[in-house]
């Protein structure tokens, strides 16, 4: 189960793999020429494996600008006869949507699949989205995997058929997938060094009229659905009551049943083409049966697809009915559809449904942790994190402002700044890059009495990611606001992806990185760029910035805590006991309770601050904020960061 | 005092309230409370139930009997001009001073000596800045002293200054200050039963209180900016029904109109026009524009001034006789117009007032 496991050339081999690993292999397998990502929760990882497998498969690995380029560079790759893969999340999908349709009318040459990752209970998203709502609109394909093995099979019989339709195709991963792990069986790997041209007598060409074409397709892949072996049924020949389920659900129904002893009695449907549908396959079940129940995350999209279909073959399957999330009976504790499923709410689901007693095991949790209690932990800010500063200097120059400035956040790790760790500063937060156009929308409402400054705050890979579109309009308009990009020289949040800001790329080769500060003085915009750090000093730059009319920029340059302490060679940073006063200051203990750096805490035997050098990373930004200077760097100097 | 929540009421009450005299003096004492531009805010509220903030503020109640006998020893005869001890008139005698001051000179003659002398190790000063807030100085030497003379119009919080000098380890500080300032240095000098911590005004020996009718709103720098351009301001006065800014041009003089609608609204809750707590008060004599007003409240007072002139750096002569009535006349004017407003229902109350200072308010001040 690690990268290793990607370079293991021994076919017939079962290795342990993630499912994100499992998509990496696959590709090779399927002899993968050309990937492009933008970095996004849960499939972050399976760029990076590529781009570390690069030079060893021939491969071209990239982290692109944002998704709309990473599957524009796809389908290119695709076109000049290279098999390529775009890998997103369910929000990522919905930036390239524009492009992605079009691709699909126009149709593709080499095989071309996109990895969507979805994440059910939003564990590393703003919110849960099913995606595969989306492909439907794109009129192509969805594979949804249950298991890694799975996910392996699946990406190489998506490049099949992707190249067979000439229409891209869907692989649809969630977080429990990708990063859960299983066996997996490995084939050849791949090292096609295939020669890239673009056809002279090719086009590829939106058309309304190749709408007919994308039906033809579909109806082709409907057909070929049917005999697919990742649709799958297994319980009794004529069980009164089936249920249809796809991705981990699939894996939970089973496991239920088996729970509640209804083996013989119910059976389990397992969609591994959940678009278009395998319509004999499931008709032929649903006519045994006397009720369906779906198990599905987030959206009833197998329900709604499913029940269509019903519809429409009426007379051969009445009398049936349909439980699932628009019946109420398959739900979690916040109502159908909302977050996760787990083997315990299929349970409860299916016992709901016929009417069985949950027996006793079921009030236990069927997954018993055998850890002891971890304690919790807040969302926040890492300790010597630069958005910390950068969040209580703004907070600080808005308060002196005392116009009621309004803070626009975005998507980034600076997302913390709306719980505790940044104050909760920002007042709006939607897609990346939206801080900026909304405070277009805000910068231009003076003639209707606004009279707030506005302040939008983007990270520096979402100010190349969609950022710089919403600052040409406001160079345009002359918008009123300041933007503030937190430039911590890496994507933080995702891992630590390269952005066109670095000097490195996905395959580690050494690159010219784009400063922020040369585009926004390519606009003409003024730009100021300032070390959070120096809070005091930042303070006064936001402070002046915001008396200032239109468009400004400041840059808050600082590496992300984390990539800097590995390289740091920072003095340690202490708190001399005998000057802090604890309780007795009037801080209020600042730096434990206010400024809640995690390495700051405090000693209740002594009552007073304290560091907690382990987890220091030596910013020494506290240094400067201890109303007693009881903060201390070893030897004395405030050394160069 | 009872008040819970002081932080959160001073935010409520003063500062966001517009009652904020903007001495500088909350600024420092904790993390949460900073200045910019003249303007005072709390950054984040701190929720803590006490608050030296709330204590040492010139507008949180006062008891000015209290703080009468606590300076003084005693309760106040005039009601017009405080416990004094004497009022004179008085001019520097050093040229450099003299020519760099505002009229007699007086106040930089006095900080001068204090830094010069050891009397004080710094004198909390405020430095003019050309068109824009001025800025708090520690001054230790005469030459700094000297690059603060001159007098400023807007109300600057520069006692945050304090806090921050007195943390440095200095003692024995000079203040000159507005009458808001010296108000809340002697509150917090007042504050005997909490402990050192953050009482910085115990560091502060003597202080030099300014007279003060009225302080500008920051906007003023933004107004003059417009009338002087480019040119670099050198000073600026309200001799009587106009003010003049001198700038390396010339003179521009300004309509007393102009002004007046800069005026902070809290100036108008104010009582005390001739900083009655301080050691010294010094002021216009609104007629020899060679002189001071020099009023010597207390002993401390007395002692430096009696030094100052041994040393020859300062004369005095009499206050002209007929001079006297005119000058009471307008403290006691404004006391009334404070007194009348709040008996209308407006204005800030935060004085608390026994009936014999009421009394003598109305009565005219003198002769109680």
């Amino acid at each position: 189960m690690s990268f290793m496991s990607l370079q293991v050339n021994e076919p017939g081999r079962s290795v342990l793999m993630t499912g994100n690993e499992a998509i990496t292999r696959g590709a090779i397998e399927a002899g993968l020429s050309f990937a492009a990502s933008y970095p996004g929760s849960p499939t972050s990882e399976i760029l990076a494996h590529l781009g570390r497998l690069a030079n060893e498969h021939n491969l071209y690995a990239e982290w692109s600008v944002n998704e709309k380029v990473a599957i524009e560079e796809a389908a290119a790759a695709s076109f000049a006869g290279l098999r390529s893969l775009c890998i997103v999340k369910q929000n990522g999908l919905n930036v390239a949507l524009d492009s992605l349709v079009s691709i699909a009318i126009s149709g593709i040459k080499a095989g071309m699949v996109l990895v969507v990752g979805d994440d059910p209970g939003a564990h590393s998203s703003t919110n849960e989205e099913d995606s595969r709502l989306l492909s439907k609109v794109v009129h192509i394909p969805i594979f949804e995997p249950s298991t890694p093995e799975e996910a392996k099979q699946m990406t190489l019989a998506a490049y099949e058929l992707s190249e067979n339709l000439k229409l891209p195709v869907t692989l649809r991963c969630v977080t429990r997938i990708s990063h859960a792990s299983g066996n997996v069986t490995l084939g050849e790997l791949q090292n096609v060094n295939k020669q890239a041209i673009f056809a002279k007598k090719d086009r590829y060409v939106t058309n309304a009229a190749l709408h007919q074409l994308q039906e033809v397709k579909l109806a082709k892949i409907r057909q070929i659905a049917d005999t697919l072996p990742f649709n799958t049924y297994k319980g009794p020949q004529n069980a009164k009551t089936v249920i249809i389920a796809s991705g981990p659900s699939a894996l939970y129904a089973p496991e239920a049943v088996n729970a509640l002893g209804l083996d013989n009695e119910v059976g389990v449907l397992k969609l591994g083409m959940t678009w278009p549908l395998p319509e004999k396959f499931l008709l032929e079940h649903m006519k045994h049966a006397e009720r369906v129940i779906f198990i599905e995350e987030i959206e009833s999209f197998n329900e709604d697809n499913v029940m269509a279909l019903a519809a429409q073959h009426i007379s051969e399957i009445y009398p049936l009915e349909f439980y699932g999330q628009k019946s109420g009976h398959v739900t979690g504790p916040k109502g159908p559809g909302v977050g996760e499923m787990d083997p315990d709410k299929v349970k409860q689901s299916i016992a709901r449904v016929l009417g069985v007693e949950n027996n006793q095991a079921a009030e236990k949790p069927s997954l018993k942790l055998e850890t002891p209690d971890v304690p919790v932990r807040e969302m926040a800010f890492c300790a010597g994190c630069p958005h910390r500063a950068s969040f209580w200097a703004m907070k600080s120059a808005v308060a002196l402002d005392g116009r009621n400035a309004v803070v626009l956040g975005d998507i980034g790790c600076y997302s913390l700044a709306l719980r505790r760790t940044g104050w909760a500063l920002p007042q709006t937060m939607h897609a990346m890059g939206s801080s900026a156009g909304i405070a277009n929308g805000l910068g231009k409402l003076e003639r209707f009495g606004f009279k707030q400054p506005v302040i939008a705050v983007v990270g520096d890979s979402t100010f190349f990611h969609s950022t710089i579109p919403a600052l040409v309009n406001a160079r345009y308009t002359r918008a009123n606001f300041l933007l503030v990009v937190l430039d911590n020289e890496t994507t933080a949040m995702t891992g630590h992806q390269p952005h066109p800001g670095m000097s490195k790329n996905a395959m580690g080769e050494i690159v010219e990185g784009l400063q922020i500060e040369e585009v926004v003085k390519g606009l003409k915009l003024p730009v100021v760029i300032q070390d959070p750090y120096d809070v005091k000093g930042t303070t006064e730059v936001v402070y002046k910035l915001l008396q200032s009319e239109g468009t400004k920029v400041l840059v808050l340059s600082q590496a992300c805590a984390l990539v800097a302490a590995k390289a740091s060679t920072r003095p340690r940073v202490y708190i001399d006991q005998e000057q802090c006063i604890g309780d007795s200051c009037g801080c209020n203990r600042f730096c434990s309770a206010t400024f809640t750096c995690p390495a700051t805490i405090w000693d209740p035997k002594k009552g007073k601050a304290l560091i907690d050098e382990v987890v220091c990373n030596r910013c020494q930004v506290c240094v400067s904020l201890c109303p007693q200077g009881a903060i201390k760097v070893e030897g004395g100097a405030n050394l160069d960061r | 005092m009872e008040q819970s929540k002081m932080p959160l009421r001073l935010r409520q009450e003063v500062m966001e309230s517009g009652n904020c005299a903007r001495c500088g003096l909350c600024v420092g004492l904790c993390p949460y409370i900073k200045t910019m531009n003249e303007r005072i805010a709390f950054i984040h509220d701190c929720n803590r139930e006490d608050g030296t903030c709330y204590r040492v503020c010139p507008r949180t109640p006062t008891n000015l009997s209290d703080l009468d006998k606590q300076v003084f020893g005693k309760e106040r005869a005039d009601h017009g001009l405080g416990n004094y001890l004497e009022i004179l008139y008085a001019r520097s005698l050093n040229k450099d001073l003299a020519q760099a001051g505002q009229y007699g000179g007086v106040v930089s003659t006095l900080a001068a000596y204090m830094v010069e002398s050891g009397e004080s190790q710094a004198a909390v000063l405020t430095k003019r800045q050309n068109n824009s807030p001025p800025t708090p100085c520690l001054a230790r030497n005469r030459e700094e002293v000297l690059s603060c003379s001159g007098s400023n119009y807007s109300a600057s919080p520069t006692l945050s200054i304090l806090n921050a000098g007195v943390r440095s380890g200095l003692e024995k500080l000079t203040i000159v200050g507005r009458p808001c300032q010296i108000l809340g240095l002697r509150k917090m000098q007042a504050l005997t039963e909490r402990s050192e911590h953050n009482m910085s005004a115990k560091k502060v020996d003597f202080l030099i209180g300014l007279f003060c009718f009225w302080s500008l709103e920051t906007e003023i720098y933004t107004y003059l900016r417009g009338k002087t351009g480019s040119a670099r301001l050198l000073r600026m006065d309200i001799p009587q029904n106009y003010g003049v800014v001198t700038t390396e041009n010339g003179e521009i003089q300004i309509p007393i109109d102009e002004l007046r609608a800069f005026i902070r609204p809290t100036c108008q809750s104010c009582f005390d026009p001739t900083s009655e707590f301080a050691d010294v008060s010094v002021g216009s004599t609104e007629y020899d524009p060679e002189w001071s007003t020099l009023i010597i409240r207390s002993t401390r007072g007395q002692e430096i001034v009696n030094k100052v002139c041994n040393a020859g750096h300062l004369e005095t002569k009499p206050y002209p006789e007929e001079r006297l009535p005119l000058l009471l006349n307008a403290v006691i004017n404004k006391k009334k117009r404070v007194l009348e407003s709040l008996s209308n229902g407006k204005g800030y109350e935060y004085l608390e007032l026994s009936s014999d200072y009421t009394q003598g308010i109305e009565e005219g001040g003198v002769g109680r």
